[in-house]
C-alpha cells in the first residue's frame, strides 16, 4: 500500500506536519517495500486552494491513504471522491506514524478537521 | 464632484459621516459602496425601485464521455479545478470566472453559466438623493465585481457620496479611486491612528487629495492630531463621544435629525472640499 504523509522535511525521522496543504514535504511510503520517496509541497505558497493542488497531486501518484495532522474542506472532498484512506490528528515521526498505520493503531476520519485556511495561521 | 468617506478602521463612522454628508446637501446621488455588509439603508430609508441581479460566468463540466479535464485543472490558477481521473470537483468559491478552462478543456466539454453573486437596489429619498447599493451575495467572495457594476453606475453631472467599505484593501481601493475627494473617518485611538496611515498611504499613491474627520472626540489620546498637525493634513470636522448622538445612531438616525447644527457645518465641508477640488 502507497500511503501520503505530510512531513516537515525529507526523512522518516522528520514529524508529520501539522497541515496538509501548506505542509512543506509529502512522503510516499510504500509499506509493501518499505521504501519511500518524497517531493517538495509546490502548493504551499499558492494564494489559495492550496490544499485541492496537494491532495490531487497525492491522488496522481495513486495513493492508497492520506496521513497528516489535518486536512481542511476542500482537500478532503477531492480525498472522498477516491476511495482512499484518510488518517487526521497525527503526529510525532513519520517512522512512528508508518509503525502505528501498520499496527492498525490509527482511526480514519470521516470529516475535515480544520477549517480552511487553517495553514495560513488564520 | 465625487466624494468618498473611507476608513482603515471599523466602527470610526464612515456611515456616520456618509449619511450626514447626504443628507445636508440633499440633492445628490449616494453609493454604499460596502457590498459585504451595506447598511446606509437603515439611515436614509430609501424607497427602493429597481434591485438588478449581478452575475458571473462559471464553467460546469461535462464529464462523462471519458474526457480527462486536468488541462482545466493545472490552467486554474486559483485551484478551483481538481481533476482526477476523468471526475471533476469544482470549487465554486475559488472560481474568478475568468473562462480559461472553456479554453485548455477539452472541446465542447466545459460550458458556461450564469451564477448570481449579488444584487444592486436602486431607490431614492426624499427630496433629492438618488440611492444606490451593492449587495453581495453570503458566500460570495466577488466583492470587487459587484462593486464594478456600481462604478458604471455613477452620475457624474451631481455630487456623489460614497460610503466606503473598511480597510485598505481592494473593496477600498475600487470605492476611492473614481473620487476627486475622500474623507477619512477616523477616532483618536492607536488602532484608528494606525489605520489612518494606512490609508493616507493608499490615497497618496492613488493622488485622491484628502481630508480628516476624527469621530468620538474625547476618547483615546491626542496623537491622531499631533500627526495630522505634524504632516500638514487637515480635520475637516471633530465629532464629539456622545451618548446621544448614539443613541440616534441606533434608532436609525442621523446627526443632522440629532442637532440640525450638523447640517451647516457639513455644508461647509462640502464648500471647502469643493474649493480644494476646483483648484486642482
Amino acid at each position: 500500500m502507497k500511503v501520503c504523509i505530510s512531513s516537515t522535511g525529507t526523512t522518516l525521522d522528520s514529524n508529520v506536519d501539522p497541515r496538509f496543504g501548506r505542509c512543506a514535504f509529502f512522503i510516499i511510503y510504500n509499506t509493501d517495500s518499505d521504501t519511500f520517496e518524497y517531493y517538495e509541497n509546490e502548493s504551499r505558497n499558492t494564494m489559495g486552494g492550496a490544499g485541492i493542488q496537494a491532495a490531487q497531486k497525492a491522488l496522481e501518484n495513486k495513493v492508497d491513504a492520506v496521513i497528516s495532522g489535518s486536512i481542511g474542506p476542500n482537500a478532503f472532498k477531492v480525498f472522498q471522491s477516491s476511495q482512499i484512506k484518510i488518517y487526521t490528528g497525527v503526529s510525532g515521526s513519520i517512522r512512528s506514524a508508518i509503525a502505528q498505520l501498520k499496527n492498525n493503531e490509527l482511526t480514519q476520519t470521516a470529516a475535515p478537521n480544520v477549517q480552511s485556511h487553517y495553514g495560513m495561521g488564520r | 464632484m465625487i466624494i468618498s468617506v473611507a476608513s482603515g478602521k471599523g466602527g470610526t463612522g464612515k456611515t456616520t459621516v456618509a449619511v450626514a454628508l447626504a443628507k445636508s446637501i440633499s440633492y445628490c446621488q449616494f453609493i454604499d459602496y460596502d457590498v459585504e455588509a451595506p447598511n446606509a439603508d437603515l439611515f436614509l430609508k430609501p424607497d427602493i425601485k429597481h434591485i438588478n441581479n449581478i452575475t458571473i460566468k462559471q464553467p460546469y463540466f461535462l464529464t462523462g464521455l471519458g474526457k480527462s479535464f486536468k488541462a482545466c485543472s493545472d490552467f486554474c490558477h486559483y485551484n478551483a479545478v481538481a481533476a482526477i481521473d476523468n471526475k471533476v470537483i469544482f470549487f465554486s468559491e475559488l472560481c474568478h470566472g475568468c473562462g480559461g478552462c472553456i479554453l485548455v478543456g477539452p472541446e465542447g466539454s466545459v460550458r458556461e453559466r450564469d451564477i448570481k453573486i449579488g444584487e444592486i437596489r436602486k431607490g431614492f429619498c426624499p427630496p433629492g438623493i438618488n440611492f444606490l447599493m451593492g449587495d453581495l451575495q453570503p458566500g460570495s467572495m466577488r466583492t470587487t465585481a459587484i462593486q464594478n457594476e456600481l462604478e458604471k453606475n455613477i452620475d457624474h453631472d451631481n455630487h456623489v457620496i460614497i460610503d466606503c467599505p473598511p480597510g485598505n484593501s481592494c473593496s477600498m481601493v475600487m470605492a476611492v479611486r473614481s473620487s476627486d475627494f475622500c474623507i477619512l473617518v477616523t477616532e483618536p485611538t492607536p488602532f484608528g491612528l494606525n489605520d489612518l496611515i494606512i490609508s493616507i498611504d493608499v490615497l497618496k499613491n492613488l493622488k485622491i487629495p484628502f481630508g480628516v474627520i476624527v469621530n468620538r472626540f474625547g476618547i483615546g489620546n491626542d496623537e491622531v492630531f499631533k500627526y495630522c498637525r505634524s504632516n500638514n493634513i487637515k480635520i475637516l470636522l471633530k465629532i464629539p463621544n456622545d451618548i446621544e448622538i448614539a443613541k440616534y445612531y441606533s434608532q436609525g438616525l442621523s446627526l443632522i435629525d440629532f442637532d440640525s447644527l450638523w447640517k451647516n457645518k457639513f455644508v461647509c465641508i462640502i464648500d471647502e472640499i469643493e474649493k480644494e477640488v476646483s483648484v486642482k
